[in-house]
């Protein structure tokens, strides 16, 4: 989402830009600047008139001009990061940076729930939906991106799309758009503290088996050999009966009150508080947006991991069309929503692709370069789902046994899932400030005007917050859950019924709607509310 | 006959007085103030004012040795029929002594010559302050100037370029020089009344300030004042 601190956008000249301002305001909504900032801009350019442009006497200083904007983008599941501010009008991206940023933008934590979601869907039909609901938010993202021009009579140069849905839908729109951004957002990070928890704890076991040498050997389902692969769910099911652990000094009860107070759902989720709640309350997260990096190199070095895994393990599919097999799942399963809801979290990018695509410098290839990017993400995220559910070691583990956060299928002490969960934790932990910021400024500055009315404030909304990440980490860590559920809420708002819903507004307005166009906008927004039930039922 | 009004701006040289002149009688300023160095003469401009009042505005330059002669040579010229003196001083001046020296040697000629003059004090440039500092500061001065004013009574502003406070600041002065004033704000009082208006402004026609205003509904933007003045006057530049 963008925020404006203040619509101001200004070059080294300092003229600054701000939109007609009304001096009796009769539509408070549509107020865009602070009274500070639009006296500011009359006095400069009243005072610009009163000396020739080559007289330096009364130019505004720079300690009198308003603080510029903060732009930030999020992408949920993706990473968070600040953006420059258009200067001069246009950006100056070239297609392939503007490609890589919403390709960057949108790649993130989904990524290890989806060959858990190709393994709820059954293959065959998992490739087909990731290929179709690629396509389906694709084009609801080009509606999107084309949902500003068909407003007449406004400058619109720099609304976001829930500018747009404001203007549609008057305050509810608002409203609306702040409770299903605020449901992304929310969602986002209770997904990061599972994930955060879950990423600490291996980390940790990691490391205190290394150093102490230890060589623990659990009785939990898994391959043989040097490449392990467990199942975790299954030793849930059946509580090992006894561990064989092996020591090589007589260090039993260090073992076992390190496993007590080094726990995955019971004691790590709160170490975590311990670390994030400070980062949490203060108040300008532009420090953790230099980090951005981290994010880009997480996924490249997961799809290297999942291809070198991949290359050890072989391949292992065999095709069932509609049947269960002890090891293999259908191709075709009733389970597919739980894909699909995924899957609209993982491309989502509605709330800030204009945003992203404002600092395109062929600003006609727009549409191109979009397909572009979500054409490659979708690559991505198939290659690695693909890949991770093709090489699952079939004949001694179940299909069934793909976890929702895939890493979790191998072992703790594997060297290479290893650098993979450090360099999540590593990026989580700086994108988790970001978000609540996020959070923190769309909610206080809706409901009190100001992004940090007082620290009592922030801290109750933070630990709001942090409590339901702890919670869900103690009680549900199922990420896939949990983002197929915040998916399709969200998604269902900013993916499915308000762009269509205002391109069908818009035709109407402009007399231009047609029995084809409505029956086709429709059915998406029918869609988008079938993927959100389907979520519950099934 | 109607009594010509004359209103002195002084202060030391870079104060910022030309700048202020300009920006609220609309001048425009033929020559960079900063680069070619403080105004060197006395610069006098005549600006009409409601109808009938005149105000001669003089921006002695307050470089030393023009401050000595028409301290010595001009005084009586200058200080006579001086209705309202306004002193800039610059919060940021190293040299407070100096300023104060040369304030009471004006405080003096005015005591002499019209002694029934109302002294304005600007305390100019407080954007250069840091804003927590800003109110200890002022009431420093204010102390200050109040105490080296006396017999005279002079009123304090704290005024910047960069915000309303030195529209505000004219605005009260302004104010207090229109002879009838209570009665125009009768008068704008039954006029919004009758008419059933949120709100009525009366401005000064050359130079924006507001001299009386009449609400009766509560309005959002405080800055209105300012911001309509500055609106004018551009568009009065740009004909």
């Amino acid at each position: 989402l963008r925020i404006f601190l203040f619509s101001l956008f200004f070059s080294s000249f300092r003229p600054f830009h701000v939109e007609p301002t009304n001096i009796v305001s009769v539509n408070d909504d549509m107020q865009r600047v602070t009274d500070e900032a639009s006296a500011m801009n009359k006095r400069i350019h009243y005072y610009s008139r009163l000396t020739s442009p080559a007289d330096r006497a009364l130019i505004a200083p720079d300690h009198v001009l308003p603080a510029p904007d903060e732009i930030y983008v999020y992408s949920p599941l993706g990473t968070a990061f600040k953006i420059d501010s258009c200067t001069d009008g246009y950006g100056k991206n070239s297609s392939l940076v503007t490609i890589f940023m919403i390709w960057n933008t949108m790649m993130g934590t989904s990524i290890l729930s989806i060959p858990w979601g190709i393994k709820q869907a059954g293959f065959t039909s998992g490739i087909i939906l990731i290929l179709l609901m690629g396509i389906l938010t694709l084009y609801c993202c080009y509606r999107v991106v084309k949902s500003r021009q068909m407003i007449p009579l406004t400058d619109t140069s720099n609304w976001e799309f829930p500018d747009v849905c404001k203007y549609y839908f008057g305050s509810f729109g608002q409203w609306s758009s702040l409770l299903f951004s605020m449901v992304s957002l929310v969602g986002a990070m209770v997904v990061y503290w599972v994930l955060m928890s879950n990423f600490l704890f291996n980390t940790g076991k990691f490391i205190y088996n290394f150093v102490h040498d230890i060589n623990v050997t659990d009785i939990v389902p898994g391959t043989n050999g040097s490449n392990k692969v467990i199942c975790p769910s299954a030793a849930n099911d059946h509580p090992p009966q006894n561990m064989s652990v092996m020591f090589s000094s007589d260090n039993r009860t260090g073992f076992e009150l390190f496993e007590e107070w080094w726990d995955k759902s019971r004691t790590v989720p709160f170490y975590l508080i311990a670390v994030l709640l400070p980062l949490l309350n203060l108040k300008s997260p532009s420090f953790f947006a230099k980090f951005n990096v981290l994010g880009t190199v997480s996924v490249v070095y997961l799809v290297f991991l999942v291809t070198i895994k991949a290359a050890h393990l072989g391949i292992h599919l065999e095709f069932n069309w509609f049947t269960d097999n002890e090891f293999f799942v259908p191709e075709f399963r009733i389970l597919f929503p739980q894909l699909t809801g995924v899957l609209t979290l993982a491309f989502f990018i509605h709330n800030c692709v204009i945003t992203l695509l404002q600092n395109n410098r062929n600003q006609e290839n727009n549409v191109r370069d979009l397909s572009i990017a979500y054409f490659l993400v979708g690559l991505t995220y198939l290659y690695v789902g693909v890949i991770i559910f093709a090489s699952f070691p079939s004949p001694p583990l179940p299909k069934e046994c793909i976890e929702q956060n895939f890493l979790d299928n191998f072992p703790s002490d594997d060297i290479m899932s290893f650098v993979a969960r450090i360099f999540l934790l590593f990026q989580m932990m700086t994108v988790y400030p970001l978000l609540g910021y996020l959070a923190r400024v769309q909610l206080l500055r809706q409901f009190f005007g100001n992004a940090y009315p007082s620290l009592f404030h922030v801290l109750i909304l933070n630990l709001v917050i942090v409590g339901a990440g702890v919670a869900m980490a103690r009680f549900y860590p199922n990420i896939g859950g949990i983002i197929r559920y915040s998916g399709a809420t969200c998604g269902l708002a900013f993916v499915f019924v308000y762009p269509s819903l205002i391109y069908m507004i818009s035709l109407r307005r402009a007399g231009q709607l047609t029995w084809p166009a409505l029956i086709i906008h429709i059915f998406i927004i029918l869609l988008g509310l079938a993927n959100l039930i389907a979520q519950f039922l099934l | 006959f109607f009594p010509s009004l004359q209103v002195l701006l002084m202060g030391k040289s870079g104060s910022g007085k030309t700048s202020m002149r300009s920006i609220i009688f609309a001048n425009y300023i033929a020559r960079d103030t900063r680069r070619l160095g403080a105004t060197i003469d006395v610069e006098h401009s005549h600006v009409r004012f409601l109808g009938n009042l005149v105000l001669n505005l003089w921006d002695c330059g307050g470089q030393d040795t023009f401050m000595e002669n028409y301290f010595t040579s001009q005084r009586d010229n200058i200080f006579r029929n001086v209705e309202v003196l306004i002193y800039v001083f610059d919060v940021e001046s190293r040299e407070l002594e100096k300023d104060m020296h040369y304030y009471q040697s004006c405080l003096e000629a005015i005591l002499q010559n019209s002694p029934d003059a109302k002294i304005f004090c600007l305390v100019h440039k407080m954007d250069l302050v840091q804003e927590d500092q800003r109110d200890l500061i002022f009431k420093e001065r204010e102390e200050d100037l109040k105490r080296l004013s006396r017999p005279l009574e002079c009123v304090c502003f704290r005024t910047s370029i960069w915000d309303e406070t030195l529209y505000k600041a004219w605005s009260s002065i302004v104010y207090q020089l229109i002879p009838n004033v209570q009665q125009l704000e009768m008068n704008l009082r039954n006029f919004a009344q009758i008419i059933e208006a949120d709100e009525v402004l009366l401005f000064e026609r050359a130079t924006f300030l507001v001299i009386s205003h009449y609400q009766c509904k509560e309005q959002r933007d405080v800055h209105r004042f300012e911001k309509i003045s500055n609106i004018i006057k551009q568009f009065k530049l740009s004909c």
